[in-house]
């Protein structure tokens, strides 16, 4: 490359320099350090070098994404041809060349899934710049990950406008009042969720919303149907859908975008324990919350407590461990969970916190019949208790200590270390 | 048993105090800046509920409702003081605060001085009226399960300011926009736990109540409305022409 002609990236770092200390400088400072690897170094102060940085970190997390989302795209057209077979009466057996990685099907998700993650980065980072050059900091890499993840997370046909005006609440309301990336107490792409769910719930819940063009043609001549497996637990019909356990595994069901491929998330899910992004004492003990919470259910309904006309025989008696491949469970668990900013940061809070979230999200997709669904609400719920959680480990370990140091022989038992630990109690 | 766990669940996760019906809020807002001093005033609101509700129960059972008097003898089955159940609740209330307020500043001077105006204030605390009012017209049927109800919705209030406390404490660092600090973020937090504790909105209430009705096509909706119109104006016509019979 010859030296006279001005490459871009030279070019962003020249504007970079011209802005400094002007209102725009952390917008251009942002495409800088995002698209390039900036050779600056930091001159005062003392320094520690650390290879993870947050926009690493962020990154990892979206490379365990990235496999979620190709599925997802093929699995949108999957579903919705699968569904007007269906609807003919043809008979379609699953054939991972013939019928599922076909060019048709990835039409479908390029039409639908991709408009969904463009949007989502558009409004959310637009957002994230303005904040940013109105408070003046640089634009924070928080919003990389949620607005991938917001995606995943709807159904297909959400419409974009309303992704739009969720994900501005939910960057706005959720993360930036609190002061920005870090600060955030609910994890935003969940808020982005709830606020869809409960603002438009006829376009978040049902059994029309799961499969491409379901809802426009509900009603007429060339109806398809798109119900989740637990949509059809949750009526009490146990028998008739026709998934086997490996489409359930693999994903080869209807469902939000990115939530049904197991397998793949497992993957992720793997990926970022190996690369110590994700914590895995919350997965480990969400997946065990919601096995225990299966099993009771279970045990209810072999000591013959409730009869099959209960209303909640058809989820009680879905196999445990079942709650793991269907529905936003495994999901959720790997990458809602697990974000370190509004779960719980003591690792024995981690326990108790990813826990309850296994626990609570199987009791309430059996228990709420509002809901098939609870784990995006679980989650959220055990989000506001984290703190709490925290603060009582934290506080058992102070008082754990203090009384190390009250046994310790150095220092002698007067009178000035009993008042000293009175304040400590009462601070 | 059954009812007096579904009740518990209830009272705590469903019709939680703060959460559902937005009761108690000032001092869930104002004592909530640090979670010992949330823990204290949780406490006292827990025992507060725990033996107001109760009492309550009792006044209302044999004093207030219709024909609660009865049992003075048979003509006094027709009185109906329910009139009054505000003054006798707040009073049975306002005695039970001075009460606890006595205990507390007898056993925990530091929590007395942290808890400071809201411990009286607790008298005034809408939640507490609120836990004997929805006792009265939800027609808690037993006095253990007055008990159990006062308790429960103690422990929802608890639950909340302690969270909302935890919240604060971890936020206290944070760069909120000036205009927002202190009682705005406070208000937008208590607006996003609100989210999260819907996850069990309708929970065991709507199991009973089956499938959800058929909705009515608008089609068939205006041919209904069409209907009644006509009707109306059938109905209208009669009287008119009654009226013109009468006339004549």
């Amino acid at each position: 490359m010859s030296d006279n002609r001005l490459t871009f990236k030279k070019r962003l770092h020249i504007l970079k320099h011209r802005y400094r200390g002007k209102k725009m400088a952390p917008a251009f400072n942002a495409f800088h350090t995002f698209l390039f690897s900036p050779d600056e170094t930091t001159h005062s102060g003392s320094h520690i070098r650390g290879a993870d940085d947050l926009k690493r970190t962020m990154n990892t997390v979206i490379m365990a994404l990235v496999p979620v989302l190709l599925f997802s795209m093929f699995n949108t057209g999957y579903q919705h041809y699968a569904a007007i077979d269906a609807a003919n009466g043809v008979a379609r057996e699953l054939s991972l060349w013939g019928n599922f990685f076909t060019w048709e099907n990835l039409w479908i998700g390029i039409t639908q899934v991709l408009p969904l993650v463009i949007v989502s980065y558009g409004v959310g980072l637009i957002i994230e710049f303005i904040f940013a050059v109105i408070k003046g900091h640089e634009v924070e890499e928080g919003y990389l990950v949620t607005g991938m993840l917001v995606p995943l997370i709807v159904p297909v046909d959400t419409p974009l406008w309303m992704l739009a005006v969720a994900v501005a609440f939910g960057v706005i309301i959720g993360k930036e009042v609190f002061g920005g990336t870090g600060m955030n107490i609910l994890n935003p792409a969940l808020t982005i969720r709830a606020f869809l769910f409960f603002a438009y719930p006829t376009w978040m819940s049902g059994d029309k919303v799961w499969v491409h063009e379901a809802v426009e043609r509900a009603g007429g001549p060339d109806a398809i149907s798109g119900e989740t497996i637990l949509g059809y637990l949750a009526q009490n019909k146990v028998d008739e859908y026709s998934y086997t356990i490996s489409d359930m595994f693999f994903g080869f069901i209807p469902g939000s975008v990115g939530e049904t491929s197991t397998f793949l998330i497992l993957l992720g899910g793997l990926f970022l324990i190996f690369s110590k992004i994700a914590s895995w004492r919350i997965m480990l003990s969400a997946v065990i919350g919601s096995l225990v919470m299966g099993l009771i259910f279970n045990g209810v309904v072999d000591a013959g407590w409730i009869t099959e006309t209960s209303n909640f025989y058809g989820l009680m008696s879905f196999e445990f461990w079942k709650h793991l491949i269907v529905g936003g469970l495994a999901f959720g668990i790997v990458y809602m969970a697990t974000d370190p900013v509004t779960g719980s940061q003591t690792n024995r809070g981690k326990w108790f916190y990813g826990f309850l979230i296994g626990f609570l999200s199987v009791m309430i997709r059996v228990f709420n019949p509002a809901y098939p669904e609870g784990v995006f609400l679980a989650i959220l719920l055990m989000n506001v208790f984290a703190p709490t959680i925290d603060h009582y480990v934290i506080r058992g370990n102070v008082a754990r200590r203090m009384k190390r140091l009250k046994n310790a022989t150095i220092f002698p038992k007067d009178s000035d270390s009993k008042e000293e630990e009175l304040k400590v109690e009462t601070v | 048993m059954l009812e007096h766990i579904e009740l518990f669940f209830k009272s705590i996760f469903i019709d939680n105090m703060v959460f559902a019906v937005f009761l108690g809020m000032c001092s869930y807002l104002a004592v909530s800046k640090k979670v010992a001093t949330a823990v204290g005033l949780g406490a006292a609101v827990i025992f507060v509920l725990a033996v107001t509700v109760p009492l309550n129960w009792l006044l209302d059972q044999y004093l207030l409702r219709d024909g609660a008097l009865v049992w003075l003898g048979p003509e006094y089955a027709d009185y109906n003081l329910s009139f009054l159940s505000f003054i006798l609740f707040i009073a049975t209330i306002a005695t039970m605060v001075q009460l606890v307020e006595i205990v507390v500043e007898k056993f925990s001077p530091s929590l007395y001085n942290s808890l400071g105006i809201f411990l009286p204030l607790i008298a005034v605390n809408c939640a507490i009226l609120g836990g004997s009012l929805f006792m009265q017209s939800r027609e808690i049927a037993t006095l253990g399960l007055a008990v159990n109800y006062g308790i429960s919705s103690g422990i929802g209030w608890f639950l909340a300011i302690l969270a909302i406390a935890a919240i604060r404490e971890k936020i206290r660092y944070s760069n909120v926009p000036p205009p927002l600090r202190g009682l705005g973020i406070t208000f937008i937090i208590t607006g996003l736990m609100g989210i999260g504790f819907q996850s069990f909105g309708g929970m065991l209430t709507g199991g009973d109540d089956g499938a959800a009705p058929v909705e009515e096509t608008t089609a068939q909706k205006t041919e209904k409305e069409e209907k009644e119109i006509k009707e109306e104006i059938d109905e209208k016509e009669i009287s008119y022409n009654d009226a013109v019979k009468e006339y004549k």
